[in-house]
């Protein structure tokens, strides 16, 4: 018993002891939640959004702090991995902002994640920004929700406008992945868009499989032999090589043409030359940017070591929209709940919001309307600027 | 060893109820002075969440700190209470055991309740976990009905939480709320908390029912064919769900009420376990052994396998159907993505590292699992190292699970402790 109490104050002082060189170190500090898919199917995604939000805190740093009603403040970023699961992704949002206090929050990413933590951040009175989330269910009846990209009813009449035009088709097929809400989404826009351009059954293979699929020679059968003259195929990084080489080998030899999510880096390096004079649909095109698109594609690369892809772009931009809410609020209280909500309002004010995806101005639900990007994969194997379509 | 047998002797005089108090204390030190005091003068940015675990991952500076925080509001007063008021919790639980032992039993049970509210309350994040936990223990033990003790290995768990939660939440949103899908609600909101457990009970006779399109095929299968044969149902039900336009497809159903507070939900929990306890201690959990041990010994013997097997089956089923609408309702979000497998993986690894044929056992895995998820999740990647790893040295050293083939006995558990010449041993 007694070498016990002997143990226990030891400990307890050497504990004091340490533990009195952070006194007093509660001080107002703005903190930014980061929920990302670190860990899970898709981390390449939650990759570019830890560097993107890496480079931007640095930013900060360098300034010595964020300034807000002419006084500096230390900025703290919170990584939270959600695993690339929706509960993982309410339990982080839960965390970050009942423990961490952040004040506003960057993520999700994908819809699935995105859906259900909105409704924690909205439910706690918490900014959240989705920098990639196309589902509108994301930000409907949710005033503290709002997104950087653009929705998929925007951008399947996109794609579908683009193909008519540049190259005059009537005949559509589409290939998707029936379980995976993103791709299913926006091909159901696409369908109904082209459909209404070019008469019902103008869409005339309209096939599908379920995502870890490798092997898609049977839609493509069915594909090449329904006489479409082009493709549409909104999946992922992971899918579309397999799916262009798969369908080159069958002897299509029309275009393909994909959507947003093709525009990760590993899209090229996995497809190679089978994927170049292709195009898609994106938020902004890496080869031949300008201006401060330029500056933020070659620090990236320059510290990361590749081009970043959409995700990063967007994060990038989602970030700064946060800093310039929390600067328009105009002063930190201290009080958080009351910060949120000054946050919250200055968001839903900004106008004309100069980002590096496009200028955005946000509607009621918190959806920016921006510009579509159609990128042309070109042969050295970057994404090139090709044409853009405005609401 | 020496510190840890004296240890064990110096506490061996406290009853449960002694346990209580001592938390009890802390848990209130935390609420009064944890934020304000406390953590403050240790430099601590807040009350630290699940014990410090997460700040001690994240910033190896705050764990002089988060130790000392530990020490002075959990460890301390939990020990010195706990000792110091035997003297009258000891005549407490004297008294309690003199009572039918169910009412004690609740009585324990409403005090743990207490405290866990309180504890959990200080901060929204533990309320969640704590759910979620509670959620998971619902699983784990029905999943330890079928894999235990019928001893088959079922993999349509998620299938039949997915059942549970799509019915359950169908139901809620037609019923109680205003929703895209299904029109204006067809009762007033307000009856929500009432109806909720009818729904839920829904949902499980849902499960149940569904189990049947694994068990009747399966009647003459074992071990590796039932594992097939419920496999594809797992994914029977994912993709039936997928492409039901109706019902949201892969976008998921979201705009649940919260009609599953806490209490709601540790009530469910113990019900659940008090239920499963009952059945596994019945003659039908003992046919439900001799079943696993030897099929055909025991139809000799008069069991009548197939009805034991598909009762055990429908009845596991039927927890799962309970879990998944609570689950359901504390996210107020699902998509099919949800059921797969890697909620497979989650539930095998929470019922084989807790432990098979054992209630204690599935509790005990169920909060492991979740707990070390949640405690080590700064370290993201590595995450996913350590806690297979611990998965594989636990089937390598206890290849059962931790604590297996055993129960508690909860009247031994509950009584007071007097010395040790009167009593004997010393659990």
């Amino acid at each position: 018993m007694r070498k016990i109490a002997v143990l226990t104050v030891v400990a307890f002082s050497v504990a004091m002891l340490f533990s009195s060189l952070a006194l007093g170190a509660r001080k107002t500090i703005i903190k930014i939640g980061i929920n990302a898919p670190l860990t899970g199917d898709i981390p390449k995604v939650g990759e570019g959004t830890k560097y993107a939000a890496q480079m931007w805190l640095e930013d900060i740093e360098k300034a010595g702090g964020l300034e807000v009603g002419g006084k500096k403040y230390d900025v703290e970023l919170v990584i939270e991995d959600n695993e690339s699961k929706a509960e993982s992704a309410v339990k982080a949002n839960t965390k970050m902002i009942s423990q961490d206090d952040v004040l506003a929050i960057i993520g999700p990413q994908s819809s699935k994640q995105a859906v259900p933590a909105g409704e924690v951040a909205n439910k706690y009175k918490t900014v959240m920004i989705s920098p990639w989330s196309t589902n509108p269910n994301t930000t409907l009846d949710r005033p503290y929700v709002f997104r950087g990209c653009f929705l998929d009813p925007f951008q399947g009449p996109v794609v579908a406008n683009f193909i008519t035009e540049e190259f005059g088709f009537t005949k559509a097929a589409v290939l998707y992945d029936v379980a995976s809400d993103y791709p299913k989404g926006l091909a159901e826009v696409f369908k109904d868009a082209w459909e209404a351009k070019h008469g019902a059954g103008s869409v005339v293979a309209y096939e599908s499989f379920t995502t870890k699929d490798t092997d898609f020679s049977s839609q493509l059968t069915k594909i090449v032999k329904s006489g479409a003259q082009v493709l549409f195929t909104p999946q992922y990084y992971n899918e579309v090589p397999l799916i262009v080489s798969q369908a080159k080998d069958l002897g299509w030899t029309g275009p393909i043409v994909g959507s947003d999510s093709w525009g990760s880096a590993e899209t090229v390096e996995l497809c190679g030359e089978d994927c170049y004079g292709l195009f898609f649909s994106s938020h902004y095109a890496a080869a031949g940017a300008k201006g401060a698109t330029k500056a933020f594609i070659d620090r990236y690369e320059k510290t990361y070591g590749y081009i970043p892809d959409d995700v990063a772009a967007l994060t990038w931009d989602a970030l700064r929209l946060a800093q310039q809410a929390i600067q328009d609020a105009g002063k930190i209280t201290g009080r958080i709940e009351k910060d949120r909500e000054a946050v919250r309002d200055a968001l839903a004010q900004i106008k004309d919001f100069d980002g590096i995806t496009g200028k955005m101005t946000f509607t009621q639900e918190g959806d920016p309307i921006k510009c579509a990007v159609i990128v042309k994969i070109n042969n050295q194997g970057e994404y090139e600027f090709y044409g853009s379509s405005c609401p | 060893m020496g510190i840890a047998k004296k240890f064990r002797q110096t506490f061996s005089t406290v009853p449960i109820l002694g346990w209580f108090l001592g938390i009890l204390t802390a848990v209130l030190i935390e609420y009064f002075w944890g934020y304000d005091y406390i953590s403050y003068y240790l430099g601590l940015p807040k009350i630290p969440v699940l014990f410090g675990a997460l700040i001690m991952l994240k910033q190896p500076l705050m764990i002089p700190g988060a130790l000392a925080y530990d020490l002075v509001v959990y460890v301390i007063p939990v020990l010195a209470v706990a000792k110091l008021t035997s003297f009258i919790t000891n005549p407490g639980a004297a008294l309690l055991e003199k009572l039918p032992l169910w009412l004690s039993a609740v009585i324990h049970l409403a005090c743990f309740y207490a405290i866990l509210h309180l504890w959990a309350g200080i901060n929204d994040y533990r309320i969640l976990v704590v759910k979620l936990t509670l959620v998971s223990i619902i699983l784990t033990v029905s999943v330890n009905v079928i894999n235990g003790y019928q001893g088959e290995f079922s993999c349509s768990h998620p299938g039949f939480m997915a059942l549970g939660a799509y019915v359950s939440s169908i139901l809620t949103l037609m019923l109680f709320t205003n929703d895209k899908i299904f029109g204006t609600a067809l009762l007033p909101p307000a009856l929500g908390p009432y109806l909720f457990p009818l729904v839920l009970l829904a949902g499980g006779a849902a499960a149940a029912i569904g189990s049947l399109a694994v068990a009747i095929p399966s009647f003459r299968t074992r071990g590796d064919y039932l594992a097939i044969i419920s496999l594809a149902f797992m994914f029977i039900v994912k993709s039936a769900v997928e492409n039901l336009h109706v019902i949201g497809g892969a976008r998921g159903m979201g705009g649940q009420p919260d009609l599953a507070p806490l209490p709601v939900i540790f009530i469910w929990t113990m019900l659940c376990i008090w239920i499963i306890h009952n059945f596994v201690t019945s003659v039908l959990g003992k046919a439900l052994n001799t079943v696993r041990d030897d099929e055909a010994a025991a139809e000799s013997m008069t069991v009548k396998t197939r009805k034991t097997k598909m009762t055990a089956f429908m009845f596991g089923a039927f927890w799962a159907g309970i879990a998944g609408g609570l689950f359901a309702h504390v996210l107020t979000y699902i998509n099919p993505g949800m059921f797969s497998i890697n909620r497979l993986a989650e539930i095998l690894a929470m019922v084989y590292f807790g432990g098979l044929n054992s209630i204690v056992g599935s509790i005990v895995g169920a909060v492991s699992i979740n707990v070390l998820g949640e405690a080590l999740r700064p370290l993201e990647l590595f995450k996913w190292i350590i806690i297979p790893l611990i998965l594989i040295f636990v089937m390598i050293f206890r290849p059962y699970g931790l604590i297996s083939f055993t129960e508690i006995n909860a009247k031994k558990l509950l009584q007071a402790k007097k010395h040790k010449s009167q009593q004997g041993v010393s659990p």
